[in-house]
């Protein structure tokens, strides 16, 4: 199947530390257990949830476990770069958070905090910036608020990438 | 244990070591890592923990001068005691 991941500079498992191998080799393991062992990777509405700079189309092979914000083989291998991802289109993904942000402000005052903290950190912290806003739309909308703006911004993000 | 989406930094702090020992449940790791995509400081803090238990697992107790091992006992009975 095809999915996606995101990586430090260097093609750096953010987590693991693993330097993923070149474009076209497959990174392999001999089993798979979410979160502890495996080759990690996400569909398209789980990618608000892992943000770095660099994102990768990758392929997985074998028995692909489901999680609730991962998807996880025992082998995988980097297609190619998103290039579309880059430091422009992560401001303007943070900026759309912030946006969004100060939208939902309007109708409850009491969190503007939540939004300065938005705008504050949609450039430096993209990442926080977007859990941030969907922070604040659980807030305001219970649980399923949560999850249908996470949905937004991943919406945002295919579009925005050609995904 | 059962942890919520809004996990603090200092629950990632003291959960930090379950989580290295794979003490944490599937749901639990995947809301721990869920933090840790938004959050860099404990990231650096993961990473700092797995750098120490590195160093600190080559370590013999041969290796550490005596009058250092003292000072950490103590150390650590102030700390128990405190």
């Amino acid at each position: 199947m095809i999915a996606y991941k995101f990586l430090g500079e260097g093609k750096v498992a953010p987590f693991s530390g693993v330097t993923w191998p070149d474009q076209g080799e497959w990174l392999e393991v001999e089993t798979v257990d979410p979160c502890r062992v495996g080759v990690h990777a996400c569909r398209i509405a789980q990618l608000p949830y892992w943000l770095r700079p660099e994102l990768w189309e990758v392929e997985l092979d074998g028995e692909v476990v489901e999680g609730e914000l991962m998807v996880v083989a025992p082998r995988g291998r980097l297609v190619r770069r998103v290039e579309a991802w880059n430091r422009d289109t992560e401001r303007e993904f943070g900026e759309a958070c912030a946006a969004e942000a100060r939208k939902r402000v309007e109708r409850s005052p009491e969190l503007e905090l939540f939004a300065v903290d938005v705008e504050q950190t949609a450039a430096s912290a993209t990442a926080f910036a977007a859990f941030a806003t969907a922070r604040l739309a659980e807030l305001q909308d219970g649980p399923p608020g949560y999850d249908a703006e996470r949905l937004r911004q991943a919406r945002w993000l295919a579009g925005a990438l050609a995904l | 244990m059962k942890l919520s989406r809004d996990l603090t930094c200092a629950e990632v702090v003291e959960l930090v070591t379950e989580y290295l020992e794979g003490g944490l449940s599937s749901h639990d790791r995947e809301r721990f890592e869920e933090h840790l995509g938004f959050c860099d400081w404990c990231v650096t803090y993961l990473e700092q923990m797995r750098q120490t238990i590195e160093t600190t697992g080559r370590l013999r107790e041969e290796d550490i001068d005596p009058e250092l091992q003292d000072a950490l006992i103590e150390a650590f009975r102030g700390w128990r005691s405190g």
